[in-house]
């Protein structure tokens, strides 16, 4: 008998159905893998499972018994614990409280704190992460941190199913090796887990079996995960078979790099960026490259190794104590972000909820936001020419469902993502700074991403990628510069690296 | 930095100074705004920092902090009240009015005071939680509905804009002696109010603090829908949050019909921004989540130093706004400011 088995499960939200009979069964002690292209349904799923939405048809069975999941307490009560996709932490409490809001460990209302704290960072070290204090407010934590924080939450239940909504989106590569270390060790106290990721190796490698969904349909159940063909999965989620490889680079320079080469000899244009001697304490030291028309430039690196914020300072959001950055030979006033747009840069923010979306306002509103100048007369805005240019990068884009008017807070994840970069395709720019654009966009959209990303270069525009997955710098990137511990300590042509190197270089610096 | 180890560590956690845990307590605009306003009308009169001055202006501070202190609960809640100063009258108008001309004596009409301002302020937490309306919609709604019911039930049974005479009900002065007693000390003239005032004070810092109904207030108005997903009940929480400043607007209600042993039908009306500027002097942020208990008190301190300060010293009562806007604008910007600073000196 399942541990959980769902029938029929059926969700319509004003305008979609976003679940249209879904079926899921998981047993006690596997690893269930959910997959399915943005907007599939997935969260939505996961979202009844924890008492969040509420079906409008279909049945729960749990543990064998019918339950209704009334809400959030409910689901808990039962032992179902969630990890949601969009970080959902309370900045204003700290880490303890944050672990066990909701169930605080209370005596007649009163908090136990020492005894929370505690609990707390037991958790925390049980999760690898014993130097985060449990004291310590939530704003303070980088996006990973939080992570583990919420990680710790669901922990925090002792739950008989866990459910992880992309939790590896936000993590490094070493963490994820802790995640699953983590996920084994609960699997094998009998817990099971629902496990979502647009990543198929992560599905290969911690994953017993797969239920596909796609458009709010259940399409293949319980298939294993270990066995089936990748591109078997992918026609599944898609309907069609996607190549789940990088676009052609233009060729080689005939002339290796070498001193005293022609600038243009190698096919490439002029030099867009220039960084020299970038500096800001605590965060980076010292550092110089340039980017040039048709170049996409990589940074590799752990997450909290300084890429976010050398390009946060690329765009002016930082004040460099030292250093300069050029546009096309113009500096770039620090501490102006609106100067960077104006000279022609663009930036895609690794956070997308809280740095770069208006989530009330309607997906063209928020494409259409940084081209205001674009459709505005004599301070009118042309209202339909905007409503037709986002129209159009929503198609470009695929973005789901393509209804310009639609609130971004209803999108899905990796459809807010596509959102964000929509917005700097719209109007010509130079140069393109993008922190961990395909975070959360399925396998699908990501082709189609990289594919873009590789056109919009070949069309003269720069791009700076920072990316945690080493092979998409390694694939998409015409040049990598590894970042270590705010360094840069190696930089080379992307086709004379392989994945190896780079990640012992990230971990270790053995190149320094 | 120098190992991987290290810059890990720095990513997610910084180290914290005591300074900097002191900086960005919210409260400090409010401290800094105290001393300057004390420093200044001490320097304009002795009378000011003698004990007769102090009970002087310890007795306004104490039923503006009382309300102040109930706001900010509110605010840091995620929610805002404007009927909360017209609920002070009503509470006051129902306790005169049922005592003086109904015959109940006055605790019996104190408590029928408190179950109408515990109605209200359910009704405003519901229609709030229900609707999901703005409060600020919804309690101004209220506002008006109790304005024009205070001035017209009064019409209607007084012929006059007040009702008075409360003195000569039965058990007015037991509750006199709870609510409005002065006790003379050292000199000066202490209303009991103070101490209603600091006890108010001192449980909104517990629960606060150190209870879950505080965890689940900071959690209601800093992000809503996460409180709920992780099993908050945030409706109650804001219901329970509404029903708690109309508590309050009663006691004030109480103190000063108690006091003054009549009550105007327009009392209470225009004081609904002066608690929400005292809880965002004492650091609560209009959009929730974030606030303290015992800097929206020292906002009220503020109020009463400024409202007295400004008779000693001799100059026209005109000067008061002034005076509360630039204590306004000094401690929000110092709060601010230092926050931003103590975020940049973090890594
Ligand atoms: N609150 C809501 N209101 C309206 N529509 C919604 C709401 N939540 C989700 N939807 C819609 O339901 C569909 C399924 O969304 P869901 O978030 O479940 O997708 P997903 O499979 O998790 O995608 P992703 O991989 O991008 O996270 C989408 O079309 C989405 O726009
Ligand atoms: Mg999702």
């Amino acid at each position: 008998m399942p541990l959980l088995r769902m029938r029929g499960i059926t969700k319509r939200f004003p305008g979609v159905r976003a679940l249209d009979g879904v079926d899921l069964e998981v047993e006690a002690g596997e690893v269930h893998c959910l997959l399915g292209q943005n907007g599939a349904g997935k969260s939505t799923l996961i979202k009844v499972l924890s008492g969040v939405h509420q079906p409008d048809e279909g049945e729960v069975r749990f543990g064998g018994e019918p339950v209704r999941l009334a809400g959030p307490t409910a689901a808990m009560r039962l032992g179902i614990a969630t990890i949601y996709q969009e970080l959902d932490l309370v900045d204003g409490l700290s880490v303890a409280e944050n672990v066990f809001l909701g169930h605080e460990r209370a005596s007649y209302g009163f908090v136990r704190r020492r005894e929370a704290a505690r609990a707390a960072g037991e958790l925390l070290a049980r999760l690898g992460h014993p130097e985060i204090p449990p004291n310590r407010l939530v704003e303070r934590l980088s996006p990973a941190g939080k992570q583990v924080v919420s990680m710790a939450r669901a922990l925090s239940h002792d739950a008989r199913l866990i459910i992880m909504d992309e939790p590896s989106a936000a993590l490094a590569h070493d963490e994820v090796a802790n995640l699953f270390r983590l996920v084994r060790e609960l699997t094998s106290a009998g817990v099971a887990v629902i496990y979502i990721s647009h990543r198929l190796e992560e599905i290969r490698e911690i994953g017993d079996r797969v239920t596909v969904l796609k458009d709010g349909r259940t399409v293949a159940v319980g298939l294993p995960a270990a066995t089936t063909p990748t591109p078997e999965i992918v026609r599944l989620m898609t309907g069609r078979s996607v190549e789940y490889v990088f676009p052609p680079r233009r060729p080689r320079p005939a002339v290796p790099e070498a001193g005293g080469r022609d600038p243009e000899a190698d096919g490439l244009g002029t030099e867009i960026l220039r960084v020299e001697g970038l500096t800001v304490p605590g965060e980076f030291a010292d550092v110089s490259f340039s980017v040039r028309a048709g170049e996409i430039v990589g940074l590799a690196g752990l997450v909290g190794s300084g890429r976010t914020e050398i390009l946060e300072t690329v765009y002016g959001l930082r004040r460099p104590s030292a250093g300069r950055v050029l546009l096309d030979g113009r500096p770039v006033r620090p501490g102006s972000a609106a100067r960077a747009v104006r000279l022609g840069m663009g930036l895609a923010p690794e956070e997308r909820k809280s740095q770069a979306l208006l989530l009330e306002d309607s997906l063209a509103d928020n494409i259409t936001l940084a081209g205001l100048p674009r459709y505005s007369r004599l301070g009118w805005l042309d209202r339909r020419r905007a409503l037709a240019d986002a129209a159009e990068q929503i198609a470009a884009l695929d973005v789901r469902p393509a209804d310009a008017r639609r609130p971004v807070k209803t999108l899905s994840g990796g459809n807010q993502q596509k959102a964000v970069l929509a917005r700097w395709l719209i109007n010509g720019r130079r140069l393109l700074l993008l922190d961990e654009p395909t975070r959360g966009v399925d396998v699908g959209a990501r082709a189609e991403l990289y594919a873009l990303i590789r056109r919009l270069a070949d069309a003269g525009l720069g791009v700076l990628l920072v990316s945690s997955e080493v092979p998409e710098v390694l694939g998409l990137a015409d040049r990598v510069l590894v970042v270590r511990e705010g360094r840069v300590i190696h930089q080379a042509d992307a086709r004379d690296l392989d994945e190896h190197r780079v990640l012992d270089m990230i971990m270790e610096g053995s190149l320094s | 930095m120098t190992t991987a180890e290290a810059a890990r560590r720095d990513e997610r956690v910084a180290r914290v100074s005591p300074v900097r845990r002191v900086l960005v307590r919210p409260e400090l605009g409010s401290v800094v705004g105290a001393i300057v306003v004390f420093a200044f009308f001490a320097a304009q009169s002795p009378v000011f920092w003698s004990v007769s001055g102090v009970s002087n202006w310890l007795d306004p501070a104490s039923t503006l902090g009382i309300m102040a202190v109930a706001i900010a609960l509110l605010m840091i809640g995620g929610e805002f009240d404007l009927s909360a100063g017209v609920l002070t009258g009503s509470t006051g108008l129902i306790l005169v009015t049922l005592a003086t001309r109904y015959g109940l004596d006055v605790w019996s009409a104190m408590a029928a005071g408190l179950v109408f301002a515990l109605a209200v302020g359910f009704l405003n937490g519901l229609l709030v939680v229900r609707t999901r309306l703005p409060s600020f919609i919804v309690t101004l709604g209220t506002f008006l509905m109790l304005q024009g019911l205070n001035l017209g039930v009064t019409k209607l049974l007084t012929g006059t804009v007040q009702v008075g005479g409360l003195r000569q009900a039965p058990g007015y002065e037991g509750a006199r002696q709870v609510f409005a007693a002065s006790v003379p000390l050292a000199g000066g003239d202490f209303r009991v109010a103070i101490v209603w005032w600091l006890a108010v004070t001192a449980l909104a810092t517990w629960v606060l603090m150190r209870t879950r109904a505080g965890n689940w207030i900071f959690a209601v108005g800093g992000n809503e829908q996460a409180a709920r997903a992780v099993g908050v009940p945030a409706a109650r929480v804001k219901v329970g949050l509404f029903m708690t400043t109309a508590a309050a607007a009663w006691l004030v209600g109480t103190i000063t019909a108690l006091r003054f042993s009549s009550v105007q039908a327009n009392a209470g009306i225009g004081q609904e921004f002066t608690f929400i500027i005292a809880a965002v002097i004492g650091g609560c942020l209009l959009t929730g989540g974030y606030g303290s208990a015992i800097g929206a008190s020292i906002g009220a301190l503020i109020f009463g130093m400024a409202d007295k300060g400004i008779v000693f010293a001799g100059w026209d009562a005109d000067w008061f706004t002034f005076f509360l806007g630039a204590m306004l604008l000094l401690a929000t910007l110092t709060n601010s400011l230092v926050r931003r600073y103590a975020e940049e000196v973090r890594r």
